[in-house]
């Protein structure tokens, strides 16, 4: 049973400043995590390896400070930690980091297979939910995002029941493996770390892979030149006024709900309404 | 389910004492792990003050290779007697201190107890922090034979414990070698506040010529409402870190709260304009042991030895305690390797270190200044009384208003006797003296 987390460094949210100018986080300085919801990814793993004996191999793509998110997942229970870095991957979009993994996990693969990929559902510093996704399309492997419980997993069956969050409800299915899970924080509480696995974790160094070794990338797929994104302007929405309010106690209710139908009527925002309309069931 | 997990010692908090014992039992050729409860070392530290060398030389003789992050070398130090609406300032600037390295540094704690852990591993100590210790391990004779932690598979052994757990010293008093709780007449509380500055702006407004000088003052009198305990303003790199320091029991009858001393000591009209404009980066406060000489705890038990402020090393008159703390480490790290020379951990063999420490600066100076809270919690009125007397002669003694200068001097006179009794001020004097000399 071998499973690869893919983890993200990002800058702690709930304590950093914002630039009053550009409306963006000041990034310099400030605290950083490993992306909340990857955590539970790798919790749920490292209760998977519990459970079925194997491995835990997790991976990163940043800066050469990522290091420290690795020992950290070391410290948490994964045996292995893969630091992808390199000045050439820097300013990669989701398209290219969805690259970038996909082809590291392709290489960990041809080393030792893997049965299933755990990612966070999203990182908070960009919030896309779309490198999980991405890499999964990149090595043709079912998808379940939004992952918050495996029912049931059978590594030598090759299949698993998976609960994941939908907007009506929950959607139960069954996939075979390997699968690539986005996961919610519900998929597995976090467990304080064992004294052992920190001594070991005080030792450990991640692995680290550049651009060219030693898995050579393709130098067009990465980086900015493997990023088409265009950010045209960032900025924070003014916040949204209050609106109008018609009391029905005062008006009376057909004066109220003619108002409201004349407010929408300005607004454009429906093409026409009927002549005469009137309000009340069908 | 993971091996017992067995070192040569272990050591219980990541601050000066703790280090400096971890490192000189690394040094020594032992297994050592380190338990730090702070997400590194130094991240439970507020302390923004002046560190001194000597102690950390003979920790780590090549210390100033090393790079330790200090803020600026002490190239002027001195008191201000504060009253109300001035200041009578002594301050000694010497080309003594521009050596380097100097005898003193400012430094803020959470850097320089990093950096000093980081020797520490880079001696072979074994550093895990984020893990609390909360117990000890004992054997059926009661002897200490490890600790347990707040991690599951977390008890480590080892036939040698130093405990230097801070302040809050819940396992010295667990193992009965400090009494319960700490009296809020021997606790200080020290409210501080980091405020940043460029440095050109901290050098122009404390004639500093460069980041090669610094200045430490120690304040007394109305920045503390004159009652017993110190202010301070000490020079960093880019911000000032300025406090105020009272025994929790003044807090308490006073009934005063801590921030409220410290807004009311930088709105003081001699302290303010050294603030302006400053952005605050930190603000927190930390006990400091006071008990003194008399009321320390046991330092040494079969297996355990106890170090820093865990042990009350401080000495507040002197504003020392990270030197005390670093040469008590060290001192119990060199101890700990003869018990392991000679293999005997018992309580008996390990008071060597109390020895070693009578015939060091750290117990001869807690000595001599034991009856010095008791001096200052028996003569709450002497910081009030005498250093706005002292602001009001000055101001007698530097006017000139065509007044002769006999009737001037009879007017200081006057003041003083207005504020004490003859009677009164021999005995302010006796009880000094007998606080200064033990």
């Amino acid at each position: 049973m071998h499973t690869v987390v893919a983890i993200k460094q990002v800058p702690d949210t709930s304590n950093v400043r914002i630039n009053p100018d550009t409306g963006t986080l000041i990034r310099e300085g400030a605290p950083v995590i490993i992306n909340p919801y990857d955590v539970h990814a790798l919790e749920m793993a490292v209760r998977l390896k519990e459970r079925f004996g194997g491995k835990v191999t997790v991976l990163t793509m940043g800066p050469p400070k990522a290091a420290e998110a690795l020992v950290e997942c070391i410290e948490q229970g994964a045996d292995r930690g893969i630091l992808i870095t390199d000045r050439k991957f820097a300013a990669a979009d989701t398209l290219a980091t969805s690259y970038v993994i996909a082809h590291a996990i392709e290489a960990i693969q041809a080393e030792e297979p893997v049965d299933l990929l755990l990612f966070g559902k999203q990182a908070i510093d960009g919030d896309t939910a779309q490198v999980g996704p991405g890499v999964a399309s990149r090595l043709d492997v079912p998808l379940i995002s939004y992952a918050i419980q495996i029912e049931a997993f059978d590594p030598a069956a090759r299949r698993a029941i998976v609960h994941r969050r939908i907007e009506q409800g929950i959607e139960v299915l069954e996939t075979s493996l390997p699968a690539l899970l986005t996961v919610e924080k519900e998929i597995a509480a976090i467990r304080r770390a064992p004294l052992p696995n920190l001594i070991r974790a005080a030792g450990y160094q991640p692995e680290v892979w550049s651009a060219d070794a030693p898995n050579p990338f393709d130098p067009a797929s990465i980086g900015i030149k493997g990023s088409p994104t265009i950010v045209g302007k960032a900025f924070t929405p003014p916040p949204k006024e209050a609106g109008e309010l018609v009391h029905v106690a005062d008006v009376g209710l057909a004066a109220a709900v003619s108002t409201a139908l004349a407010k929408i009527a300005a607004a454009g925002v429906v093409a026409t309404l009927p002549a005469g309309a009137k309000g009340g069931s069908p | 389910m993971s091996a017992k997990l067995v070192f040569d010692a272990i050591v219980v908090g990541a601050g000066p004492a703790g280090v400096a014992a971890a490192i000189t039992m690394a040094r020594g050729g032992l297994r050592v792990i380190l338990l730090e409860r702070g997400r590194f070392a130094g991240a439970k530290n507020f302390f923004g003050g002046v560190l001194y060398t000597h102690a950390l030389a003979e920790v780590l003789p090549d210390y100033w290779q090393r790079k330790p992050p200090f803020e600026r070398p002490v190239t002027e130090q001195g008191y201000w007697l504060l009253s109300p609406d001035s200041v009578v300032r002594f301050m000694h600037k010497s080309e003594h201190y521009k050596q380097e390295p100097a005898e003193a540094y400012t430094a803020l704690r959470a850097p320089f107890d990093a950096w000093f852990a980081e020797q520490a591993v880079r001696e072979g100590v074994l550093l895990i922090t984020k893990t609390t210790v909360i117990d000890l391990l004992r054997d059926g004779q009661g002897r200490v034979i490890g600790v347990s932690t707040d991690r599951p598979e977390g008890d480590v052994y080892a036939p040698i414990v130093i405990l230097a757990e801070g302040v809050n010293n819940l396992l010295t008093q667990k193992l009965g070698l400090a009494g319960s709780d700490l009296p809020p007449r021997f606790v200080a509380l020290s409210v501080k506040e980091l405020i940043g500055l460029p440095a050109k702006e901290i050098e122009t407004r404390f004639g500093l010529a460069g980041a090669q000088e610094g200045v430490a003052i120690d304040i007394f009198g109305d920045a503390t409402l004159g009652l017993p305990g110190t202010a301070f303003i000490y020079s960093d790199k880019k911000a000032i870190s300025i406090g105020v320091g009272l025994l929790l029991e003044e807090f308490i009858w006073h009934n005063l709260r801590p921030y409220e001393v410290l807004a009311r000591f930088k709105a003081h009209p001699v302290v303010r304009p050294y603030l302006e404009g400053g952005e605050s980066l930190e603000y927190g406060a930390h006990l400091i042991p006071e008990q003194g000489y008399d009321r320390m705890p046991e330092l040494a038990g079969d297996g355990v030895l106890v170090a820093g402020d865990a042990a009350c090393m401080v000495d507040a008159l002197h504003r020392e305690g990270t030197n005390l703390a670093m040469t008590a480490g060290r001192m119990a790290g060199e101890t700990a390797l003869e018990a392991h020379r000679q293999n005997d951990f018992s309580a008996a063999f390990l008071r060597a270190y109390r020895r070693r420490l009578e015939e060091s600066f750290v117990l001869k100076d807690l000595k001599q200044y034991r009856r010095m809270t008791d001096f200052l919690d028996s003569t709450p009125h002497f910081m009030g009384t005498y250093i706005n007397f002292v602001n009001d002669a000055a101001m007698r003694f530097f006017s000139a208003h065509g007044m002769p200068k006999r009737q001037m001097e009879g007017e200081i006179f006057g003041l003083l006797r207005q504020r004490r009794s003859f009677f009164g001020m021999a005995q302010d004097a006796m009880k000094l003296l007998r606080g200064m000399r033990g």
